[in-house]
């Protein structure tokens, strides 16, 4: 039978009214009865490059995990594109790219191993693959090191292999956390140059990071997280979100709403 | 997805298993060196009465197959550790089924190169003659290990976050596996013997239909495991 996918109502029939790329209601994560978050209620704009301030221990990671679908809210919801994330989380999946602290590459792979693995299982044709392979290294400057094993790089050489990782997917929504990390001084040029290239595409992104005086300049708002809470809010392209006009009521835990539905 | 998307994603896996494999040669060479360690001690543990032996061989071929194929799974999970590849591997838009599927073919095949070490030591060390039972032995040893694949690869999930996994993996899969066990042990003792009571067909059934299960509940449950 096939199934009926759930969309928010601002996503479907509504061109000249679309959906925010990243909104959450009252979004908490528990670990061991302790909130990493709690009550992140937020709305980011489509096209905006928005960085994700706090502490240590603030909550940027967790909520970026939420929304990459890789761990679920213990209250709350979030939507990708006005896709529930716990609902839909294959189809946000194909929606999102997500830099994660760690870089996931198989370390007895090569370079171009890797990349050609995640090609495929982002869906590219084997011919595409193929050509976008050595076009995404030689952009991060690893050109002449495809053929070498990763577990030989640097951290630096790893990052760039995960940022280059990105660019052969066409995701809508950006989750970075961190991205200047491990990058030497022309790492973070190139970090810089990429962010300008996805916000003039128009790619919205979220991007969690202490290197503050490198994004702000370029970012269209800024959201300050402390022990989980957002205190404050700032520039264009971000807000507090709505009341949401569809699905569950808030605070529904989501092992009882979205969790279930999507099983 | 449709079903030639998804057994190109399970080949892509099982492809990057096979390969990262091969590259850390220790592991491969320590977990055969230790298949073949103990049908030998076995066989020591046995004495040299050799018609004991031979009568045993079927059951001690299929506990070597067993301990060494749990090392052999866990190893192809150990890989996804590799600096939070199992986090990202849980990123791809793909259907979590032809991920488990694509480590269970790698699991297959590597259970399959333990077959191919260990039947012909088993010949060797215990005196059976190979040659006449050939076919119904392929078959044995083909179904009894796509099913240990199946469950090895399933658990060899559940237990890659914990610290104990080491430990967690035998005690959740030996029980599971224990009709595998006996089928398959049934099975190749049947055709070693040339199959005097007719009973090999059935338990090569039995086997299959293992294997069909076990391989649905793997692909319809494993997308859990790589949530946290």
């Amino acid at each position: 039978m096939p199934q009926t996918i759930y969309v928010s109502p601002r996503a479907v029939g509504a061109p000249d009214n679309p959906p925010p790329a990243i909104e959450t209601f009252d979004l908490a994560r528990l670990y061991d009865r302790r909130p990493a978050i709690a009550g992140v209620s937020l709305r980011v704009e489509r096209g905006a490059v928005v960085a994700l301030l706090g502490s240590n221990g603030a909550g940027k990671t967790t909520l970026l995990r939420i929304l990459a679908t890789t761990i679920r809210p213990s209250f709350g919801r979030a939507e990708i594109d006005g896709l529930d994330v716990g609902r839909w989380p294959e189809l946000v999946r194909g929606r999102i790219g997500y830099l994660s602290h760690a870089t996931g590459l198989y370390d007895d792979l090569t370079a171009a191993e890797n990349l050609r693995f995640a090609a495929t299982l982002l869906g590219l044709e084997p011919p595409d693959a193929r050509e976008r392979v050595p076009q995404v290294l030689a952009t991060v400057a690893l050109g002449a090191e495809a053929d070498r094993r990763v577990r030989d790089f640097s951290a630096g050489m790893r990052r760039r292999v995960a940022l280059a990782r990105l660019l052969l997917g066409s995701p809508s929504v950006l989750l970075l956390d961190e991205p200047f990390e491990s990058l030497d001084e022309a790492g973070m040029q190139l970090m810089g140059e990429l962010l300008h290239a996805w916000q003039r595409a128009g790619v919205t992104c979220l991007v969690a990071t202490h290197a503050a005086e490198r994004l702000l300049p370029q970012a269209n708002g800024s959201v300050h997280l402390e022990a989980g809470i957002v205190t404050a809010i700032g520039g264009r392209g971000v807000g507090l979100s709505d009341t949401p006009a569809a699905g569950p009521p808030r605070s529904v835990p989501a092992a009882s709403s979205a969790g279930e539905a999507s099983r | 997805m449709t079903v030639g998307a998804q057994a190109r994603i399970a080949l892509a896996v099982a492809r990057k298993d096979a390969m990262a494999e091969l590259r850390g040669r220790s592991a491969i060479s320590s977990t055969l060196f230790f298949a073949a360690l103990v049908l030998l001690l076995f066989g020591f543990a046995l004495g040299p009465d050799a018609a004991h032996l031979a009568q045993a061989a079927p059951g001690l071929l299929w506990l070597a197959i067993v301990f060494a194929g749990l090392l052999a799974v866990a190893r192809l999970h150990q890989l996804e550790t590799d600096d939070g590849a199992l986090e990202q591997l849980a990123l791809y838009p793909v259907a979590r089924r032809a991920i488990y599927l694509g480590k269970a073919l790698a699991g297959f095949g590597a259970m399959l190169v333990l077959g191919a070490l260990l039947v012909p030591l088993m010949g060797l060390l215990y005196a059976v003659d190979l040659l006449a039972a050939w076919p119904g032995l392929v078959a044995a040893v083909l179904l009894g290990t796509l099913g240990f694949a199946a469950v090895g690869t399933f658990y060899a999930g559940v237990t890659v976050r914990l610290r104990a996994r080491e430990v967690m993996l035998p005690l959740l899969v030996l029980p599971v596996i224990a009709p595998l066990l006996l089928a398959a042990v049934k099975a190749t003792s049947a055709a070693l013997s040339g199959d005097p009571f007719g009973e090999l067909g059935a338990w090569l059934q039995l086997l299959a239909a293992f294997d069909i299960v076990m391989l649905i509940v793997g692909a319809g449950t494993y997308g859990f495991l790589l949530e946290e």
